[in-house]
């Protein structure tokens, strides 16, 4: 079949509850990006161009559905004062929380146009919109207010303080929201949907008893910004999200995308009210063999698409940096095969 | 009703990070009470211009905008029209695609309750706003010749379905109009469209002394029209083109009173880029007229207020031009007026729909009659007797005639225009394609209003 | 002035003559006429336009009126130009667009009524009848050649046709008209698209060195032939001019499709050459249906008739004819 619409179309119409002529296909493909384009790690995270240009070289070789500007979670948090390594062939590493240096009160809103790598975001975002932003979305990642929280503490710190110090942990995830916020504003103009991420409030790391107190108010913080522009919004958690499907329906997240969570379940619980992202196994994209990628993402699609207020075949969680090429080939292309609405 | 940064703030021509700037000072209540089909669920639409920039709108990073509620309001829901007409049809709304007449038909259309006419022509800004040449490029792909004019876009978007949703019925209007556009109804024919193509005469003599014939003619098409509505919706009830016309007449008489405002006031109190995109709502109001007719309402005011309080958004020494024939990029009107320009006529080729309707003759009659003051069904005498008037009275300094390339009917005019208007400048320039608008044609553009001043 | 210019195959030739001037029907394509033209028009316009226009500008002295119709855009809207530039009486009409006859009779009624008053003189049935008979005659003779060149083999050849036929476009129906046979084995094409100009005879020359021209659908060519006035009356004009093969621009223009298709079938033709002048929206436009709906090989040929590339499409319809052969 001829694709008829481009990606900046399909996607439209997705948001709008219509069928595209097929599935939108969003893999995470974020620092998997740089492997693409043949750069070191380093440089795809702290230039912005060279990131843009990954991104862009990414989606030519693979000719998926949008542009995912990203790299790691700690950026808010680096930005409010955490300290990170910068290997040259791996993502940055927290190596000094903000909060261990210095007391909460102590923690700024950062100004996204000049601290940190927060520009290097920008400068991304704004390079991929002015290169293609007609024809492809460009999705910018922000990390959720309880991930930041968790990036500008000790993590392990920060997980007890939900029980024993809950009044701080609040406290942190507050200024974390007004952080996220002053970031998504600037993505915002410089073209960028804010997509938000969370991989930290997963239910492989916190309780739904937690995660209700503690990541769904940031969660729904930042919706609520995003939805005063009626943007349509993108919520993802990593790891298994089974113990919080219903939770995730009082986010206001328009789209979920999802992890370790069985599909159908995912669709019947939650399909009726958003629109569902995801979730194939990325060690199976990394490990797998193409023959068994494709016929296990032709499944997904097949099931996904059935999802009443729209689907988007992706990848449960980002796509492993050195992932073969031609098994992310095989996913797309075995997603574009079964994900047609049109005759 | 109004946030404090509103009312204090000075009107001005703001840009999009200004604009997501006073976006977080208006108050969630005031969002949530503007929305279209009475739909509060998914019918809000105050967004600030970044919103659209963020779904592909690329040049809005680089247009002005006036800075008033009101506009910001206008522009969110004029932005939002793709959106508004797939949610009409989820809502089991009509959708009725009037091509080619330019504000006729659509008067009759929504003297049915449930349908919404639209002009899928009105996606020739698109390409300008996304500074693509997605649009422009398929309608080549699918035959049409590179040198024709931007309304191409439109068959691309019939072809790709994404735009605007399938409509339940098309009525194309052919004959007197533009030849590139009655080829572009053919080709969206032959995509499978099912279309009842509407006979309109060229006016041969001037608006005022035209054969009575042909207000007949006019009127059998109106009846073919009825006849294929009433058949589509089971109703039949022509009572209701009395308050359909009403519902225009008031949109026309607000839309005229705006620009005569903003004509006459001695300092410009909106700009030429809003003005235009009212004049444009005429037609069919977005496909929402109640919202429409709300909005220019509030437009209205906002106008008459500053005009009160001798203030505006240009300088005051701006010198005033006529500008003919609508441009397809929305940056040229920002531009003209950076150089020091203001606008104070125009020349769209939508006559038909600014005029008044007659409100006491048979409603199809007083349509036909309407129609006949179209411009572009006429000469090129006619069309520019007003401007013609205004250069006559001092009222235009100067006048401003945009082309497209490939479009018939600038290729046959805008010479004589050029020569009808020999008393004062006139600069004659070319709409580039999308982005492409160069430091070359900015140039002529300030050397332009260097020799009015 | 003794003629009177008319731009379309909707006007009746008839009730131009009935007036006592004679109709001129203008189809100048040359590069000085253009020229003239260009001083009036922009540049992007239709080169057979620009080409009328120069042509009236340079002659206005010979022209009693130039009637024209709503065809299409830009030669309609040369009436303007006209009108602000010269003191030539112009009359534009309304042709059929749609499949309402009512506006057309009602505007060729309006027509006589104006040639009328321009030649001061009644046009009656007597008169519209002698007229009748005369075009009609003339109609017939090339009628019997248009046969000859639509034989398999074809005899005669659309260049020389063409150069027989600008008698009629010009109004000169009285003389005998003489083409010499000359065989064809060459493949069969049909021709369609923009108006082929007086000047433009050797785009058909260079065309037959390789391939036999046996058909048109051209308004510069044979088009006319379509007209069969059967009651010698307004009225039986009328009917037959506004029942001849509709033109291109008609909507929806399936009927036109329709026509070429049984004239290409009856030919039996293996090829389809589509001519368009730039600018010429209503056959630029259809190019690609052209091609899909006939489902023969089409061969392009796109001009500003400034003829400036004779020798790069001698080389293209060398290769077409190949392919044919």
């Amino acid at each position: 079949m001829t694709e008829i619409l481009n990606p900046r179309e399909r996607f439209g119409l997705l948001v709008i509850d219509e069928k595209p002529d097929r599935c939108n296909i969003i893999p995470l493909i974020t620092s998997h990006a740089a492997t693409v384009a043949g750069i070191k790690l380093k440089e795809y995270y702290t230039d912005g161009e060279a990131m843009a240009k990954a991104q862009i070289t990414a989606i030519e070789e693979y000719e998926h559905d949008a542009i995912s500007i990203f790299s790691e979670v700690g950026i808010i948090a680096e930005a409010m004062g955490s300290e990170f390594n910068y290997p040259d062939d791996d993502l940055p590493v927290l190596r000094i929380p903000a909060l261990t240096k210095f007391d909460i009160d102590k923690l700024k809103i950062p100004d996204p146009n000049k601290d940190s790598r927060l520009p290097v975001y920008l400068e991304a975002i704004e390079y991929a919109y002015s290169a293609v932003g007609d024809k492809i979305p460009i999705l910018a990642y922000v990390p959720a207010p309880f991930t930041t929280g968790m990036m500008l503490s000790d993590p392990n710190q920060f997980l007890l303080d939900t029980i024993r110090n809950p009044e701080q942990i609040k406290k942190i995830i507050e200024i974390s929201l007004e952080a996220a916020i002053e970031f998504s504003y600037e993505i915002i103009n410089a073209g960028g949907l804010p997509i938000l991420v969370d991989p930290l409030a997963s239910g492989s790391v916190i309780s739904p008893k937690a995660y209700q107190e503690f990541a769904l108010p940031g969660e729904q913080g930042l919706i609520k910004f995003l939805h005063r522009y009626d943007f349509d919004v993108i919520l993802h958690i990593c790891g298994d999200t089974t113990p919080i499907l219903d939770l995730l329906l009082l986010t206001g997240a328009d789209l979920i995308s999802l992890d370790k969570v069985e599909l159908n379940l995912a669709i019947e619980r939650l399909a009726p009210k958003m629109r569902i992202i995801g979730n194939f196994n990325t060690t199976k994209l990394g490990f797998g063999s193409p023959d068994g990628i494709a016929s296990q993402v032709r499944e997904m699609v097949k099931h996904g698409i059935k999802a009443e207020k729209g689907y988007i075949a992706s990848t449960g969680c980002e796509v492993p940096i050195r992932a073969p090429t031609g098994n992310v080939k095989v996913f797309i292309s075995a997603a574009k095969e079964a994900g047609w609405f049109l005759d | 009703m109004k946030s404090t940064w509103f009312e204090v703030a000075r009107p001005q021509k703001i840009d999009l990070n200004d604009w997501s700037q006073h976006f977080r000072l208006v108050r969630d209540e005031q969002i949530k009470e503007f929305n279209y089909y009475h739909n509060p669920e998914w019918g809000i639409y105050l967004s600030p211009p970044a919103t659209f920039m963020v779904y592909g709108a690329r040049e809005l990073k680089r247009l002005k905008f006036d800075n008033s509620l009101a506009s910001l309001r206008m522009w969110g829901f004029v932005f939002n029209e793709s959106e508004r007409l797939f949610r009409a049809k989820q809502m089991g709304k009509r959708v009725i695609a009037t091509m080619g007449d330019l504000g006729t038909v659509p008067v009759i259309i929504m003297a049915f309750p449930n349908c919404i006419p639209f002009y899928p022509e009105c996606i020739w800004w698109t390409p300008f706003f996304k500074e693509s040449t997605v649009l422009l490029d398929t309608a080549t792909e699918l035959g049409i010749p590179e040198a024709a004019c931007f309304s191409k876009a439109t068959l691309a978007a019939f072809h790709k379905k994404a735009y605007f949703p399938k409509p339940d019925l098309i009525f194309a209007s052919t004959g007197a109009s533009c030849d590139d556009y009655s080829c572009i109804m053919q080709l969206v024919n032959d995509l499978g469209y099912e279309m009842l193509w509407l006979e309109i005469p060229f006016r041969r003599h001037n608006d005022e002394q035209y054969p009575d014939r042909f207000e007949e003619y006019l009127i059998s098409e109106y009846e073919r029209v009825w006849n294929k509505m009433v058949e589509l919706t089971v109703i039949n009830d022509k009572t209701g083109l009395i308050p359909s016309i009403k519902k225009a007449n008031r949109l026309r008489s607000l839309a005229e009173r705006i620009k005569q405002l903003t004509y006459e006031a001695p300092i410009t109190p909106l700009p030429a880029l809003e003005l235009m995109t009212i004049e444009f709502g005429n037609l069919y109001g977005y496909a929402d007229l109640d919202e429409w007719l709300d909005i220019v309402e509030m437009i209205n005011e906002t106008v008459a207020k500053r005009v009160e309080k001798g203030i505006g958004v240009l300088k005051q020494n701006a010198i005033p031009i006529a500008w003919i024939t609508p441009s397809a990029d929305p940056l040229l009107l920002n531009l003209v007026e950076d150089c020091g320009l203001r606008i104070v006529g125009t020349e769209y080729v939508i006559n038909q729909a600014l005029v008044p309707i007659e409100e006491n003759v048979e409603p199809f009659r007083a349509l036909a009659r309407s129609f006949m003051k179209a411009s572009l069904i006429g000469s090129t005498q006619e069309r520019i007797k007003r401007i013609i008037e205004g250069v006559k009275n001092e009222r235009i300094k100067g006048v401003l005639v945009t082309n497209m390339l490939g479009c018939s009917h600038c290729a046959m005019e805008t010479r004589l225009i050029e020569k009808m208007l020999s008393k004062v400048p006139v600069l004659s320039i070319d709409v580039p394609v999308p982005f492409g608008i160069t430091e070359q044609l900015r140039t002529r553009i300030a050397a332009f209003a260097e020799t009015l001043r | 002035m003794e003629l009177i210019g008319y731009t379309c195959s909707y006007t009746p030739v008839e009730l131009l003559a009935a007036t006592g001037f004679k109709p001129y029907r203008l189809l100048h394509g040359n590069v000085g006429f253009i020229t003239l033209g260009e001083k009036s028009v922009r540049v992007d316009a239709c080169p057979l336009v620009k080409s009328n226009l120069g042509y009236i500008m340079a002659n206005q002295k010979k022209f009693a009126a130039v009637v024209g119709s709503t065809g299409c855009d830009m030669a309609r809207r040369m009436f303007d130009v006209l009108k602000e530039l010269t003191n030539i009486p112009v009359y534009l009409f309304n042709n059929p667009r749609t499949d309402k006859p009512t506006i057309f009779y009602d505007e060729i009624d309006w027509l006589a009524g104006e040639l009328e008053c321009l030649s001061n003189k009644k046009i009656n049935s007597e008169i519209l009848g002698t007229e009748i008979d005369r075009w009609e005659n003339a109609r017939n003779r090339y009628r019997r050649l248009d046969q000859k060149r639509a034989s398999n083999p074809s005899l005669i050849s659309t260049a020389d046709f063409h150069r027989a036929v600008m008698n009629y476009h010009k109004g000169e129906i009285g003389s005998a008209i003489n083409i010499n046979e000359n065989q064809s084995d060459k493949p069969r094409i049909y021709l369609l698209g923009s108006s082929i100009p007086y000047e433009a005879n050797q785009i058909l020359e260079l065309l037959e060195l390789d391939l036999a021209i046996v058909g048109d659908f051209n308004c510069g060519i044979s088009r006319f032939l379509n007209i069969n006035i059967k009651e010698k009356s307004l009225n039986g004009i009328k009917v037959a001019y506004y029942n001849q093969p509709p033109c291109i621009f008609k909507r929806p223009n399936q009927p036109f499709y329709e026509f070429i298709g049984t004239q290409i079938k009856e030919l039996e033709c293996k090829g389809i050459i589509a001519w368009t002048l730039d600018y010429c929206d209503s056959y630029e436009f259809e190019l690609k249906r052209i091609g899909r709906i006939f489902e023969l090989p089409v061969l392009r040929i796109r001009s500003d008739l400034s003829f400036q590339n004779l020798s790069q499409l001698k080389t293209r319809i060398g290769a077409f004819a190949e392919m044919l052969a």
